[in-house]
């Protein structure tokens, strides 16, 4: 009988829960480990990707997107929910920009796709996504780090992951994060990280890395939203690798 | 919020605007930019070239304006005809590309941009009074279109638009030669905008000039400056308490002092 | 107009039905937020209906991004309000002018379908613009005080009113600096018309 509360996504349970949600939420943390860390002078996000076979051709595979010039997201769980999403958080941007003719604040960037989500857990005919993500943001205010639920809950933190690996990941990041980190620490430390809970051998074609920001702090700060997101290549992540071994 | 996205026209007021016309009411003149602008392909890419005048009506409204818009980072459009509209068309075309390059991960192509530009044109059937010319340089080399209000389109190497576009036609026709070298291409253009500048009334002002060359471009803003006033010899500086004031009232404003971030650690 | 670390913007206060005044107290430019004003000439129902449009997308703006909206931004905003429009305009001309939050001067203007005409020096709208164009094309010139800012824009409106038959009765002038902005109200030509 407690299966009838499962039913429809939008009937409550008894003891006030949606089941639907949590099941979201299972999904996630069974999908492989993300993190995100906000250093002083940037953020940067990463994650695993690891294919279920050595037949797919994994040079293919993005994990790490970019939305708008200042803002850039990773996901856990779901990888075609997490494509709707980044379409529809690439639009928003679109939109905001159309507007008023600058690139959307990762808060309202954020906000937004808090929201799509949020919609996605009362809608008639629809599931929530099976995803959770971490925004990476640069804009007037500094650098920002956001998760986002399939719930549509949103925080800012300074360091945090999602998946399967993210409750030894965090408790890791809490003994390695501090406040004056850089961003090239910050790097080293998300490597370590996902390197926590990694199966196998770490090379540069399974894992992936996102920045945004680094160099002078004042500097970034004056040039405010002109700060670019962008994705490590494989060469760059090999050198973040050799530093680290 | 109401979100503008293509074709997300409000027509709310058009009944009531009708109606205050029929009553004789004038309505407001819309910025036009009369405008000289011309593109050419030269041995390794284009050149962009307009004129920097936008009028209303007879008025100079803008002596200084922009007319070549970004598209992508490979391509720029010189828009002649009714100012907003090429502002517009331009800007949501480039919000499109953007979309369209995110998804592909491949760079814009410049028939991708005149078939989208062609395309929005057309629906409006000429309403929307964009004049454009777009030039870029994708993977299939060097690109240059024209493209009409109602949505009809051109491809040839050597291209002009706008009320100047005579004056400039000529300095090309009289010009133009093939595989031309860079500043060939950009000494020829400078003088079909010049011709338009000084020929036509509708144009006027500066040379702005936009080359597109593989993987790179080079904005010249203002690359020729013909029309430049000349020295004010005397000061019209009025002395202070010539004007009479009949009433005034001060709005202080709190100057925050820059002080430390907020601390957020707890 | 932009002066020294400063901006003015002024108006005329005559609302009238062709030649006939209605209103000799009729306001025209409109704070945005404390240190950006606008100025909307035009149809007097769309310049209240913008202004109030415009107030409440400021607020919508200032409590969803938690932040002032700075002039430019308010500029684009403004501009993408009126193309929207673009086939059935309100029949309003804005003029922007403000401080960002570095406190660098911003002006513009726009046409009725929100075409933006950036300028470093002057802008100007209204059934006075033909007039204006010239006085302030003699007057203004560069890194004006604040005090002489303010003589410089009177003095260019006054006499561009005086040479208008449907502008008129007393005018206003904002003058806004880091610190404060000063609001004067002035004396022009009080008659209908000297025809």
């Amino acid at each position: 009988m407690s299966d009838r509360y499962n039913f429809s996504l939008t009937t409550f349970s008894p003891a006030g829960k949606l089941g639907q949600i949590e099941h979201a939420l299972q999904a996630v943390s069974q999908g492989v480990t993300s993190v995100g860390i906000r250093a002083n002078n940037g953020v940067v996000i990463a994650t695993e990707k690891k294919s279920a076979t050595p037949l797919i051709d994994d040079t293919t595979i993005e994990k790490v997107s970019l939305i708008c010039d200042n803002v850039g997201l990773v996901y856990s769980g779901m990888g075609p929910d997490a494509r709707v999403l980044v379409n529809k958080a690439r639009k928003e941007a679109q939109k905001y920009k159309r507007v008023y003719g600058e690139n959307p604040p990762a808060m309202v960037l954020v906000r937004e796709i808090a929201n799509i989500m949020q919609e996605y857990t009362q809608s008639g005919g629809v599931r929530p996504f099976g995803v959770s993500l971490l925004v990476a943001g640069f804009d007037e205010r500094g650098p920002s780090l956001y998760q986002v639920d399939p719930s549509g809950t949103y925080f800012a933190w300074k360091a945090s992951a999602i998946g399967k690996n993210m409750i030894n990941a965090k408790t890791f990041l809490e003994k390695r994060f501090n406040d004056e980190l850089e961003l090239e620490d910050a790097v080293h430390t998300a490597i370590l990280t996902l390197k926590e809970g990694f199966e196998g051998e770490m090379t540069e074609n399974n894992i992936e890395i996102g920045v945004i920001g680094g160099g002078d702090v004042a500097v970034q700060r004056e040039a405010g939203t002109a700060v670019q997101f962008h994705r490590l290549s494989p060469v760059e992540v090999k050198d973040y690798l050799a530093n680290i071994a | 919020m109401s979100s503008k996205l293509a074709g997300g026209f409000s027509f709310d007021n058009h009944v009531r605007n009708a109606a205050l016309q029929q009553k004789g009411l004038t309505l407001p003149k819309a910025v036009k930019t009369g405008t000289t602008i011309a593109g050419v392909i030269f041995k390794d890419g284009i050149v962009l070239g307009a004129d920097t005048r936008a009028t209303e009506g007879p008025i100079v409204a803008d002596k200084n304006c922009e007319k070549i818009h970004y598209l992508a980072p490979n391509m720029y459009c010189c828009g002649a005809g009714t100012a907003a509209d090429t502002e517009f068309t331009t800007a949501l075309i480039a919000s499109q590309l953007e979309l369209h390059r995110l998804t592909t991960g491949r760079e814009s192509r410049a028939v991708t941009a005149m078939t989208m530009l062609k395309q929005m044109l057309f629906k409006y059937q000429g309403h929307i009074g964009a004049a454009l010319v777009l030039g870029g340089y994708d993977c299939t080399g060097p690109q240059l279109f024209t493209i009409y209000p109602h949505g009809s389109t051109d491809k040839l190497p050597y291209v002009t638009m706008g009320s100047g576009s005579l004056a400039a036609m000529a300095v090309f026709e009289a010009g133009w030669k093939r595989d031309m070298e860079r500043q060939e291409a950009i000494d020829l253009v400078r003088a079909a905008i010049e011709s338009g500048i000084f020929n036509d009334l509708g144009s006027g002002s500066n040379v702005d000039i936009c080359v597109i060359e593989k993987g790179k471009h080079e904005m010249l803003r203002n690359y020729a400056r013909p029309n430049e006033r000349g020295q004010k010899e005397r000061s019209y500086r009025f002395a202070r308490g010539t004007t009479d004031v009949l009433q005034t009232s001060v709005r202080s404003l709190v100057t925050v002092v820059e002080g430390d971030q907020m601390d957020t650690s707890s | 107009m932009v002066g020294k670390n400063c901006v003015a913007i002024a108006s005329d206060k005559r609302l009238g039905m062709q030649a006939m005044t209605i209103s000799t107290e009729f306001p025209k430019v409109f704070p945005a937020t404390e240190r950006t004003y606008y100025g909307l000439a035009g149809l007097a129902t769309d310049v209240q209906t913008m202004s109030e449009l415009l107030r409440f997308k400021v607020n919508m703006y200032k409590m969803r991004e938690e932040r002032t909206i700075q002039p430019k931004t308010f500029a684009h905003m403004l501009s993408s309000t009126l193309y929207e429009r673009r086939f059935g305009p309100y029949f309003t001309e804005p003029v922007v002018a403000g401080l960002d939050d570095k406190n660098r001067p911003f002006i513009c203007a726009m046409d009725l379908i929100g075409c933006i005409n950036f300028a470093k020096d002057f802008v100007v709208c209204g059934t006075a613009s033909p007039n204006l164009y010239g006085m302030c094309e003699s007057l203004w010139e560069p890194d004006l005080e604040p005090e002489d800012l303010f003589e410089t824009i009177s003095q260019a409106l006054i006499s561009a009113v005086d040479r208008d038959a449907l502008s008129g009765w007393g005018a206003v002038v904002h003058v806004i600096t880091p610190e404060r902005v000063v609001t004067r109200t002035l004396k022009t030509r009080q008659a209908v018309c000297l025809c």
